[in-house]
């Protein structure tokens, strides 16, 4: 299962970050900063997408300069969390049309909404793009 | 334009974390004074928590808006309510007081009937349900998923809110009741509804193997729809024209859960599947395709390990992994790797991973540290007494470079390899200190415990390890940890090499005193215990050896201060005394114990959502877990006793975060022990029986196809044939609704199952059209004598769930052969035979037909039916029946047997004879043939 999702800039500033096991605050500050100072170095031609992090992995990939980032069970089958990344903003790119980094920040609600229908309690929700957009239209319309 | 954008942007203007603060403040005060005035109406009230929410995004805690929040869980307009869950979850953790006020909301929303509004709920649940939300709101999740009513979205949503709910507090969720209900969910007609139901399926699976037993053979059969039948919308479902990668990960994974199926039907499918994802060496089109690829193809390289490492598919496998380890991309690189040491813990052979041994050390200076983490494991998998040497070597070599993150893990493994596998104590005793000389700091306490342990206890090493030790010490830089070996070791063994030239007790006293400058007093005291073992055994230093206890009488350190006044005084002693001499003896064996190396390091393996199926480690750490893993689910009864394994039952704190170590590991696998005997579990529905089901059933008895059930809904009717040992049954399912049927479910269960064994040749389809049919077949086999017929349990979705238990006119007597014998044949075997033990006879009362005879048409009838031939022109009493059959089982072969039926009118009683060839049937056969007779 996924312990939490980190989106992260390249300066270290969490962007959106969501926990599926409870944290207190102070062990979520260190973890964000752990997670931040062990992803952003790493080479990207060279190294793979996934990093062991205490006795989970971390999960995650660059898409310019946010570092998506899942924690997952260190026997959990790493591509298919790499390409549930890529789903995920391949809908925060459909959705927002372009996404960049302060469509986040502005729109944080619906970034957060918009996990919700893509992850849940730690596992994957659903896996279809067009039923996700489908839905967060069908939602963005309502007052 | 989003609304509160203008806060966000001031707050962003702000360059410096003071500067941020301060904004936030002031708009905290803000909103303070305006949550304390009475007319805030919803828009400000939902702007204001909203920036509270954003505050607690940027890192901020604040004190302020629980109640507004809560508030705003109330509102109609959704966009109120999804800024007030948003921040509930935000604000509130699942230990939180406040969380008791929102439970009420909660229950309400998921009560409304829009259903935008359940999901808003159900994503509160999903993301901070605590035990609270567990006990008060278990059943409202449940009934939402299963409602015929909730759209695909609700039923998504409230399966994942119940897998936190369990997770959480697992007593609230009755999985075993629930199980076929939950299972048949997996046959939804949405993929996105599948794929949440497998997260649930998967982890109940894991703690109810028995009562999630279909979900085997849904999943498989799912499998097969996505993989060779392309059986879904693929328009909604292909993600880079591969089938839902991450569904069918999810189904991979369930099926490494259970042992290899025994039905054929789902084997066949389990292995088309698998060969297919195998083969599936598509060109990538892009990352995402290649990335999707190989998630779906490693998953179904692990199930293929899982089922058999010896198949065809497993060497296949292997020979693939072996390409992949020289893949360009990093990620495919230690994917193998990993893989690898999956294949090696479960391989009866390493030699197929031996044969990239040079490519595996290589991985080792590897540019990333996962791929370096990933080469050590699968060496440390692989070594054997074979390569150890090599291995252990290489691994030496690269400790001396190797990331510091890296190094205490190496150390161990290194130390466990060369215990393990060492052929010669020389080996074993350089390789160990020379691994303690060069990683220094990273040996554990636990490595040097060992060495000395082993030392201890092998005779044969101990001088070796003396002098080793004393080279070691001589040279100039001298790691701690090899000082204490050395202290211990000599203080133990010194003697052994005193008479070696440059040995001698003093240069021996010389080097150790030398070191011990250096070390701290820990070790210091340690070296105090060496020289008043020496005083015992080499007198000729004991001056200088008491001028040093002499010495430490003064030094600060109370442990030490102690020690020197102890063994000074019992130095000090006369020359006769002989206690010296028996305090400071050659310490005694150790009693063997496990190697600590090994508790250390699978104190590594972290808590994990799902179980692991294996461990890094190869063979060796497998072992104990082998011993309950491949035990193959028992098909038991449903009239079993019950019984609860203690592991099942544990609460499931496993995926809450809190740390196990290894018995919890083995505790868990543990769970998958079925040895238990029958248990009563949730999905054996009970037996039916009416009037109307037992006449069918009886009719049965004697024909080999007929009606096995009728009602409004749905018949079940059977076709069989049996020859010898060997039965068919096809059984076919008709639905008479005018909508098309779901979810059908078939289980058969034989009390049994060791001497009435079967296997599935077809599964039915799980959707059956309105007024359509479906087919299961089935293969018996009579191995022994059995008395318990097996029985049908059927499920099916029509709205609810509808669920059916059948006994299958399956008994010892389809699997008899009628034998015609002339009269004195017959005699001339009934005399062959004799008495007891090949005879059995009882009496038994009869009931008289209405005229007051014996109905010995009747008789005749049954016996017939059962397959035995009624002879004629045999007995001149013509009220008696005899007959002649033989009766065919597998494993107990077959024997002829002889019948003798003679009822009495006037003693309304009736004497049966058995007479069999093997004494092992007649008593049973007997007692079959009696309850046939006295049947109503």
């Amino acid at each position: 299962m996924i312990r939490f999702i980190l989106v992260q800039n390249r300066q270290g500033k969490t962007r959106l970050s969501k926990w599926y096991v409870p944290f207190d605050d102070e062990e979520k500050v260190r973890l964000r900063g752990e997670v931040h100072r062990l992803i952003a170095p790493r080479d990207q031609k060279w190294q793979s997408n996934f990093v062991e992090f205490r006795n989970y992995k971390i999960v995650y990939r660059r898409y310019a300069g946010l570092f998506f980032c899942l924690c997952v069970d260190a026997n959990d089958n790493e591509l298919a969390y790499l390409e549930a990344i890529h789903l995920f903003v391949e809908i925060l790119d459909a959705f927002f049309q372009n996404v960049c980094e302060l469509d986040l920040v502005f729109n944080f609600y619906k970034a957060y909404a918009i996990l919700d229908e893509i992850f849940l309690a730690g596992e994957i929700e659903e896996t279809s793009k067009a039923v996700i957009l489908e839905r967060l239209d069908y939602l963005d319309r309502l007052e | 334009m989003p609304f509160c954008s203008q806060f966000i942007a001031n707050i962003r203007a702000a360059r410096v974390g003071e500067a941020e603060r301060l904004a936030i403040n002031k708009e905290m005060a803000n909103i303070r004074t305006k949550f304390a005035s009475p007319n805030l109406s919803a828009y400000d009230r939902k702007k204001y928590v909203a920036k509270i929410a954003f505050c607690f995004i940027m890192g901020y805690k604040q004190d302020l808006g629980h109640m507004e929040a809560i508030q705003l869980l109330t509102a109609q307009k959704y966009s109120e309510k999804q800024i007030g869950y948003l921040a509930v979850t935000l604000m509130l953790t699942e230990n939180s007081d406040l969380l008791r006020l929102v439970v009420n909301s909660i229950k309400k929303d998921l009560d409304d009937r829009w259903d935008v509004v359940n999901c808003l709920a159900l994503h509160t649940i999903a993301n901070i349900g605590g035990d609270e939300m567990a006990e008060a709101l278990a059943p409202d999740v449940h009934k939402l998923m299963i409602s015929p009513t909730s759209n695909n979205f609700v039923k998504k949503k409230a399966a994942l809110a119940l897998l936190r709910v369990y997770r959480k507090y697992p007593q609230v969720v009755p999985a075993q009741e629930w199980a076929l209900r939950i299972i048949s969910l997996m046959d939804d007609g949405d993929l996105g509804v599948v794929v949440a139901i497998a997260s649930l399926v998967l982890t109940l699976a894991q703690d109810f193997p028995e009562a999630y037993e279909t979900a085997y053979e849904k999943a498989a059969d799912r499998l097969h729809k996505l993989v060779i039948g392309r059986n879904y919308d693929t328009r909604l479902y292909d993600y880079y024209k591969i089938p839902s990668p991450w569904l069918q990960v999810k189904l991979l994974k369930l099926l490494q859960y259970y042992p290899p199926p025994e039905d054929t039907a789902v084997r066949r499918m389990v292995e088309q599947v698998l060969a297919t994802l195998l083969e599936m060496q598509e060109i990538p089109r892009s990352v995402q395709h290649n990335n999707a690829l190989h998630a779906v193809l490693f998953e179904a390289i692990n199930t293929i390990i899982h089922i058999d490492a010896r198949s065809m598919l497993a060497t296949q496998s292997a020979h693939l992994l072996g390409r992949f380890l020289s893949s360009k991309e990093t990620n495919v690189r230690y994917l193998a790797l990993n893989t690898m040491a999956h294949l090696a813990a479960r391989a009866e052979t390493l030699d197929p991973i031996k044969k990239h041994q040079n490519t595996i050390i290589m991985s080792l200076r590897d540019k990333d540290i996962s791929v370096r983490r990933r080469a050590l494991d699968l060496l440390y998998s692989m070594c054997d007494v074979d390569n150890a040497q090599v291995i252990v070597g290489e691994l030496l070599n690269y400790l001396k470079i190797a990331d510091y993150g890296l190094r205490e893990e190496m150390v161990l493994k290194i130390a466990i390899c060369c215990e393990k596998f060492a052929t010669e104590y020389k080996w074993y005793v350089d390789t160990i200190l020379e691994l303690i000389s060069a990683a220094g700091d990273y040996v554990g306490d636990e490595v040097w415990y060992r060495v000395i342990q082993i030392v201890t206890n092998t005779e044969d090493l101990q001088a070796y390890a003396a002098h080793t030790c004393f080279n070691y010490l001589k040279s100039p830089t001298c790691h701690e940890s090899l000082v204490k070996i050395a202290g211990y070791i000599l203080g133990e063994y010194g003697h052994l090499i005193a008479n070696e030239a440059g040995c001698s007790p003093y240069e021996q006293f010389q080097a150790l005193h030398a070191k011990s400058n250096f070390c701290n007093a820990n070790t210091r005291a340690l070296i105090l215990t060496t020289y008043i073992k020496w005083v015992n055994v080499f007198p000729e230093i004991k001056p200088q050896l008491m001028t040093v206890f002499d010495r430490y009488r003064h030094v600060l350190d109370s442990e030490l201060q102690q020690r020197a006044c102890e063994y000074l005084a019992m130095a000090e002693r006369p020359e006769d005394d002989d206690l010296l001499q028996t305090v400071w003896d050659e310490m005694p064996p150790f009693p063997e114990r496990e190697s600590a190396l090994m508790n250390r390091l699978s104190k590594k393996h972290g808590d994990t959502g799902d179980r692991r199926t294996w461990i890094v480690g190869g063979k060796e750490a497998m072992k104990d877990a082998q011993v309950t893993r491949m035990k193959s689910l028992k098909r038991v009864t449903t009239n079993g006793t019950p019984t609860s394994s203690p592991a099942r039952n544990r609460p499931h704190g496993a995926a809450t975060g809190v740390p196990n170590g290894t018995t919890d590991i083995m505790a868990a696998l543990a769970g998958l022990d079925m040895s238990g005997g029958p248990s009563v579990n949730g999905d054996h529905t009970p037996v039916l029986r009416n009037p109307d089901i037992d006449a069918k059933y009886q009719k049965l008895l004697y024909s080999d196809s007929g009606i096995l059930y009728d009602d409004v809904q749905f018949t079940v009717s059977i076709k069989s044939d049996y020859r010898m040992s060997h039965g068919r049954m096809r059984i076919f399912f008709h639905s008479k609704l005018p909508t098309p049927l779901d979810a059908l479910t078939t289980t058969i269960k034989s009390a049994e199952h060791d001497h009435l064994t079967f296997d599935i040749r077809q599964i039915p389809s799980t959707t059956v059209e309105s007024a359509g049919h479906t087919m299961l077949e089935v293969e018996f086999e009579c191995k022994e004598f059995f008395t318990q017929p097996p029985t049908l349990h059927v499920s099916f979705l029509t709205g609810s769930l509808t669920t059916l238990g059948l006994r299958l006119p399956v008994v010892i007597h389809k699997f008899f052969e009628p034998i015609q014998l002339e009269p004195q044949d017959f005699y001339m075997r009934w005399q062959k035979i004799g008495g007891p033990p090949r005879e059995a006879q009882v009496f038994f009362p009869i009931v008289l037909n209405k005229r007051g005879d014996v109905d010995t048409l009747g008789q005749q009838a049954i016996v017939t039916g059962a397959r035995i031939r009624c002879l004629e022109g045999v007995d001149p009493n013509l009220v008696n029946t005899v007959g002649a059959g033989v009766i065919y089982t597998s494993a107990t072969g077959k024997a002829g047997f002889l019948v003798r039926i003679e009822p009495s009118r006037d003693e309304k009683k009736c004497r049966l004879t058995v007479r069999c060839t093997s004494d092992a049937f007649a008593p049973s056969l007997m007692e079959y043939i009696r309850g046939l007779l006295t049947a109503k």
